[in-house]
C-alpha cells in the first residue's frame, strides 16, 4: 500500500493549457507519425499562438475544422481528410485526437478512429479534450494509445523499457549509462519511429523518464504483465542516483552511487549555494512539479508550497515520501496562491507562461516553468541544466538594477491596468 | 471540414478578451474549459501586462458536465471579490455554446453587485474582430447617455484597442496632432476607458474612428442617437494626413460655429511644421524623401499588400501615391470588409489583382506566383516571403512577438508615414547597391556559396530558427522540415549552374524560381545553357 502523503485538493486549476499543446514536442519524436485534431477555430488558434509552428510548409499536426455546419452530425466524416494526409505526408501513423467541441457532441471516437484505421496505416485515438487533460498528461493518452503496437516480448526477456518521451540525445545518455553499468535496454516508449516500438513482457522493467505517465504504466501492468520502477524519477543527483540504483536492483546488480551523487552535487556546488534557503513556491501546471521540488529540497531550498495539476499516489509513492513535510496542493486555486504568495514572499515563484509577466510586474521573481519540459534536465547529464534553470532567474534578477516596483516604469503598457501596479509585499 | 493549419483570426472569444483588456474596472469570465485560458497568454506574453489581464476562465470540466455542476455563480462570485469591477462580460467557448445552458439564470444566482452581461458570441459565427467590434458597440449603447456637449471641441477616439497593430503607437501619434490644434480629447475607448468614460461619450464634437474593424460602429451609433459627426478616415500617409486635419479643422469649426452662443474657440490649422518633433521641421520626411534619386529605383519596384481593411487600403495607397511603387495586386482576409477594400483600391489594382480569402495557403500561391519585390502582410506571409525569399514586412495582424517592439512606430499620422517608410527602404534592397552590383556581380557580398545555401534552407531554414518558435515565448522549439515540393525539379546541368552563378544572389533566387517555371511549364526536365538564356531572353529576368 503507498505511503498516505497529505495533500489538499482545491476547486481547480484554471490558468493552464489542455492537452493539445503535447503535439508540440511529440510529432517531433515519432518521426513519422501526424497528428489530426478534430477541433475548432479554438483548437487551431491555440496551437498557432502556443506552437506558432504551423506556417512552417507543411506540419505534422492540422485542425480537421469543425464548423457551424458540422455540428449537426454525429460523426463527422474525416475520411477524405486522411486521405490528403496520407497523400500528403505518407506518415505510419495516424493520432487523432480528440477536443472538446466533438466530446460535447459526443463523437464516438475509438469507432471513428477504428473506421478510418488499416493495417498499413493506423489511426489511432487519443483523448486529449481540455475538458479532461491538462497539458502533458495527452503524453500519457499518446503513449497508451501505442501499447497494442510493442510487440509481446517473452518472459525471458529482461530487460528495461524507458518510458516517455526525451530528446535523441538524452535517449542516448539512458541507453549508454544502462549499457555502462550493464542494465539490458529493450527501447524506448515513445521511439522515433512507429515501427520501433519496444518490445515489452512480463519481463520488462518500465522505468518512467516522466512523472505524467501514470495510465500508460497501469495499463502495461495490467496487459503485459511487466514491472515499473517505483523510484525517484531522474532529475538531479538524488533523483539520478535512485533512479539507476533501484534500476539496477531489478537485475540482480548492487550499485552504489553514493560517490557519481556527491560529484555531480560538487560540480553545481555555485548553484546550490544561491538555492540554499532560498523559499520557493510552485504554482505551474506542468506536471513535472514533485520531482523538480523534491530536488530543489535537497538542494538547500525551503520550498513553501508545490502544487501540480495531478498527483498519484503509487506512481509519486516515492516522490511524494520525499517530500514529506511540503504543503503539497492538487488543482490549486490561482487566488488563493496569490494570498499566499503575499503573506509567505518566496524568493522564487515557478509559474506558468500564461502568469510569469503579471507575477514579475507584482514584484516576484518568476521562472516560467513550460521551459522544464524542453529543457535536457533529464539523466546525470540533465544536472546542470536542470539547476540552472532554477538560479537564471535569480541571479538576472540581482543583476538587474532595481525597479523598486516604481508604476512609472510599467505606466501605459497595460490599457486595462490603473496604472498603480501594487507589489505583493504591501498588500 | 476542412483541414486548418492557420488562421489570420483568432476566435471570438479572443476578441472579447481584446476589448474587456483594453478597459479599466471591467472583467471578462470565460464559461470554457481550462484549456481555453491559452488566451490569457497572448496578452501577458505579446502584449507583456505587467498585470493580470481582466478576464478569468470559469472551468467547465468533463466531471462537471457529467454531474451537472455549473462553476460560473461561483467564479462570478470569487471575481467581485477579488477584483470589485464595474461590469462583467459572460461568454461561453466554441464548446460550452453547445450544451445549450441558460447563464443569463445562472449569472442571475450569482448575485453579484456588478452589472453582468451575458454575450451572445457564437464562436461558429463571429471570429475575433467582429466579435471585438459588436462588444464594444454593445457596450456603447448600454451606456453612453445624453448630455451637454464639452464648452470647448472635443473629440473621441475609439478603435485604439489591447493587440491592436501599433495601437499604441497610433494613439499618441493622433494625441500629438490634436494637441497641436488644442482639441481636447473627451474620451478614448476601449483603450484605457472605464464604463464612467462610456457614459461620457456624448459630450464630444466629434468621433475619431480610424479602424474600420474596431470602433467603426460605435461612432456610428453615436452619430444616429447622439448627432455626434464622426472622421471615419485612417490618417496613413503625409496627403491623408493633412485632409484629415483640414476635415477635422473644418467640421469642428463648423460645429462651433453653429453653437448658440458661439462661445467655443476656434480652431487653427498652425503652420505645419508645428506637428514635427521639434517644431520646426517638416512633419514628415516623405515628400522630399521620395523625390530623391535614391527613390528612383523604386519606381519599378512591384509591391504586393495583404492584411486587414484599414491597413491594406492605407499603405497600399501610401505605395502608390506617395512612394511611387507599382501595386503589383492587394487584398484582406477580412471577408466582411472585402468589398470595402476592392472599392477603394479601384484605380490602383485590376479586379482580377485583388484577392480575399481568410486561407493562407492561397495568398502563398498569389505571392509565389507574382514575386513581387515587397510583400506587405501580416505574420503569415512574413513566412510566406522568407521561403520565396522575397523582401517583406508586416503592416498587420496577426503579428508575432518580434512585431511588439519597444520605440515609437506609430502608422497613422506624418509620424507613421516617417515609420512606414523608413520600413519600406530598409526591407527593400537599396537602390545604389543594386546598381552597383548589377555591374560588377556579387561583389564579394555574398559569403554563402549559393547551391550550399539553397539545400541549407530546403532542409532546415538555417538562420530561421526564430520563426519556428511559439510566436509567444522564446521557448526552444524543435526544429520543422519542410516537405519536398510535390513537381518534378528540373535539373540544371553544371553549366547553367555556373551561369546562373553570375546571377546578383539577391535576385538569383528568383531567376531560378523563374527559370524553372518556364522549364515545368514547357515539360522541360533538363536546364541547360540554352534554357536559360532562351529562359531569360522572354522573361527578360
Ligand atoms: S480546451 Fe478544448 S476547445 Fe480549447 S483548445 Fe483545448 S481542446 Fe480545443
Amino acid at each position: 500500500m503507498p505511503p498516505k502523503v497529505q495533500f489538499t485538493r482545491e476547486d481547480g486549476l484554471y490558468h493552464s493549457f489542455c492537452g493539445l499543446v503535447s503535439v508540440g514536442w511529440l510529432y517531433q519524436k515519432i518521426k513519422d507519425s501526424f497528428f489530426l485534431i478534430l477541433g475548432t477555430h479554438t483548437c487551431a488558434h491555440l496551437l498557432q499562438n502556443t506552437l506558432g509552428v504551423m506556417i512552417f510548409a507543411r506540419p505534422r499536426f492540422a485542425v480537421s475544422l469543425l464548423e457551424e455546419a458540422d455540428l449537426s452530425s454525429s460523426q463527422p466524416q474525416i475520411a477524405d481528410q486522411i486521405a490528403e494526409i496520407r497523400r500528403e505526408h505518407k506518415p505510419s501513423v495516424i493520432f487523432l485526437l480528440s477536443s472538446c467541441t466533438p466530446e460535447v457532441m459526443k463523437v464516438e471516437f475509438e469507432g471513428l478512429a477504428h473506421s478510418l484505421s488499416t493495417p498499413e496505416l493506423p489511426v489511432l485515438f487519443v483523448p486529449a479534450s481540455g475538458l479532461d487533460y491538462t497539458f502533458a498528461q495527452s503524453e500519457d493518452s499518446v503513449l497508451q494509445a501505442l501499447i497494442p503496437f510493442c510487440p509481446v516480448a517473452p518472459p525471458e526477456d529482461k530487460r528495461v523499457v524507458f518510458l516517455g518521451s526525451v530528446n535523441d540525445a538524452i535517449a542516448d545518455d539512458f541507453a549508454l549509462e544502462a549499457a555502462r553499468l550493464g542494465i539490458p535496454v529493450a527501447g524506448f516508449l515513445p521511439a522515433n519511429h512507429f515501427h520501433e516500438l519496444p518490445p515489452i513482457g512480463p519481463g520488462t522493467i518500465i522505468a518512467p523518464l516522466q512523472p505524467f505517465l501514470p495510465r500508460t504504466a497501469t495499463q502495461l501492468v495490467n496487459e503485459r504483465e511487466c514491472t515499473i520502477l517505483s523510484s525517484l524519477f531522474p532529475f538531479g543527483p538524488d533523483g539520478c542516483r535512485a533512479f539507476w540504483e533501484d534500476l539496477a536492483a531489478h537485475f540482480g546488480l548492487r550499485i552504489d552511487l553514493a560517490e557519481r551523487e556527491a560529484a555531480a552535487w560538487e560540480r553545481i556546488r555555485e548553484h546550490t549555494e544561491l538555492l540554499r534557503g532560498k523559499k520557493v513556491f510552485f504554482a505551474t501546471d506542468i506536471l513535472m512539479e514533485l520531482p523538480l521540488a523534491r530536488f530543489l529540497r535537497a538542494a538547500g531550498a525551503e520550498v513553501l508550497e508545490c502544487s501540480t495539476p495531478y498527483i498519484n499516489r503509487r506512481f509519486h509513492a516515492r516522490e511524494l515520501a520525499a517530500l514529506e513535510g511540503v504543503r503539497l496542493v492538487e488543482q490549486a486555486n490561482f487566488e488563493r496562491q496569490l494570498r499566499s504568495i503575499a503573506a509567505e514572499q518566496p524568493d522564487l515563484v515557478i509559474s506558468n507562461i500564461i502568469t510569469a509577466n503579471p507575477l514579475i510586474g507584482r514584484g516576484v521573481v518568476a521562472k516560467w516553468g513550460t521551459e522544464f519540459i524542453f529543457s535536457p534536465i533529464h539523466g546525470w547529464a540533465g544536472v546542470n541544466p536542470l539547476v540552472q534553470l532554477f538560479t537564471r532567474a535569480l541571479r538576472r534578477h540581482t543583476r538587474l538594477d532595481p525597479l523598486g516596483l516604481d508604476p512609472i516604469w510599467t505606466a501605459g503598457v497595460m490599457p486595462s491596468a490603473s496604472g498603480d501596479v501594487i507589489p505583493l509585499a504591501q498588500q | 471540414m476542412r483541414l486548418a493549419y492557420w488562421m489570420y483570426e483568432g476566435t471570438a472569444h479572443h476578441g472579447v478578451g481584446r476589448v474587456m483588456n483594453s478597459m479599466r474596472g471591467v472583467h471578462a469570465v470565460f464559461h470554457a474549459p481550462q484549456g481555453d485560458d491559452y488566451v490569457y497568454t497572448i496578452f501577458t506574453m505579446l502584449e507583456r501586462t505587467p498585470g493580470f489581464p481582466a478576464m478569468t476562465t470559469s472551468v467547465v470540466s468533463g466531471t462537471d458536465l457529467a454531474r451537472g455542476t455549473i462553476r460560473l455563480p461561483e467564479t462570478l462570485r470569487q471575481v467581485e471579490a477579488s477584483r470589485n469591477p464595474e461590469l462583467i462580460v459572460v461568454v461561453a467557448s466554441c464548446s460550452t455554446t453547445l450544451l445549450q445552458e441558460n447563464l443569463e439564470i445562472a449569472a442571475q444566482s450569482a448575485g453579484v453587485g456588478c452589472d453582468v452581461l451575458v454575450y451572445d458570441a457564437n464562436p461558429y459565427r463571429m471570429q475575433e474582430t467582429v466579435a471585438a467590434e459588436s462588444l464594444f458597440t454593445e457596450l456603447v449603447r448600454r451606456y453612453a447617455a445624453p448630455q451637454p456637449l464639452t464648452p470647448h471641441p472635443s473629440v473621441n477616439i475609439l478603435g485604439p484597442s489591447s493587440l491592436g497593430f501599433h495601437a499604441r503607437h497610433d494613439l499618441i501619434a493622433l494625441r500629438r496632432m490634436l494637441a497641436v490644434l488644442g482639441v481636447e480629447v473627451n474620451v478614448v475607448a476601449p483603450w484605457g476607458a472605464s464604463v464612467d468614460d462610456l457614459r461620457r461619450l456624448p459630450a464630444a464634437w466629434l468621433t475619431i474612428a480610424p479602424y474600420r474593424e474596431l470602433g467603426a460602429a460605435a461612432a456610428d451609433y453615436l452619430e444616429a442617437q447622439f448627432g455626434t459627426p464622426a472622421l471615419r478616415e485612417a490618417p496613413i500617409g503625409v496627403q491623408p494626413t493633412l485632409r484629415w486635419l483640414h476635415t477635422l479643422v473644418d467640421t469642428l469649426n463648423e460645429l462651433g460655429a453653429a453653437r448658440q452662443p458661439a462661445t467655443a474657440r476656434a480652431i487653427t490649422l498652425p503652420p505645419l511644421t508645428a506637428f514635427s518633433l521639434d517644431g520646426r521641421s517638416a512633419p514628415s520626411n516623405v515628400p522630399w524623401f521620395a523625390r530623391t534619386a535614391d527613390m528612383e529605383s523604386f519606381s519599378g519596384k512591384r509591391a504586393f499588400v495583404f492584411g486587414d481593411a484599414t491597413h491594406t487600403v492605407g499603405v497600399a495607397k501610401f505605395l502608390h501615391d506617395e512612394l511611387g511603387m507599382p501595386l503589383a495586386g492587394a487584398g484582406t482576409y477580412l471577408l466582411k470588409q472585402a468589398g470595402w477594400v476592392r472599392e477603394q483600391l479601384k484605380g490602383y489594382i485590376a479586379d482580377d489583382q485583388f484577392l480575399a480569402t481568410d486561407t493562407f495557403q492561397e495568398v502563398a500561391a498569389r505571392i509565389a506566383e507574382l514575386r513581387p519585390e515587397l510583400v506587405c502582410g501580416t505574420q503569415m506571409e512574413r513566412h510566406t516571403a522568407r521561403r520565396y525569399d522575397l523582401n517583406v514586412m508586416v503592416i498587420a495582424p496577426p503579428t508575432h512577438i518580434e512585431n511588439h517592439l519597444l520605440a515609437y512606430r506609430p502608422f497613422l499620422g506624418f509620424d507613421g508615414a516617417d515609420v512606414i517608410a523608413d520600413e519600406v527602404y530598409t526591407t527593400c534592397t537599396l537602390g545604389m547597391e543594386k546598381h552597383l552590383i548589377d555591374m560588377f556581380g556579387d561583389a564579394g557580398l555574398e559569403e554563402v556559396p549559393e547551391h550550399t545555401r539553397t539545400v541549407e534552407r530546403e532542409e532546415q531554414e538555417p538562420g530561421e530558427q526564430r520563426d519556428e518558435e511559439p510566436a509567444l515565448s522564446s521557448a526552444p522549439q524543435p526544429r520543422v522540415t519542410r516537405s519536398s515540393p510535390t513537381e518534378v525539379q528540373p535539373i540544371w546541368t553544371g553549366e547553367a549552374e555556373a551561369m546562373l552563378k553570375k546571377v546578383p544572389f539577391f535576385v538569383r533566387g528568383r531567376v531560378r524560381g523563374n527559370v524553372e517555371k518556364f522549364a515545368i511549364e514547357r515539360g522541360i526536365a533538363e536546364i541547360s545553357a540554352e534554357v536559360l538564356l532562351t529562359a531569360k531572353e522572354q522573361l527578360g529576368a
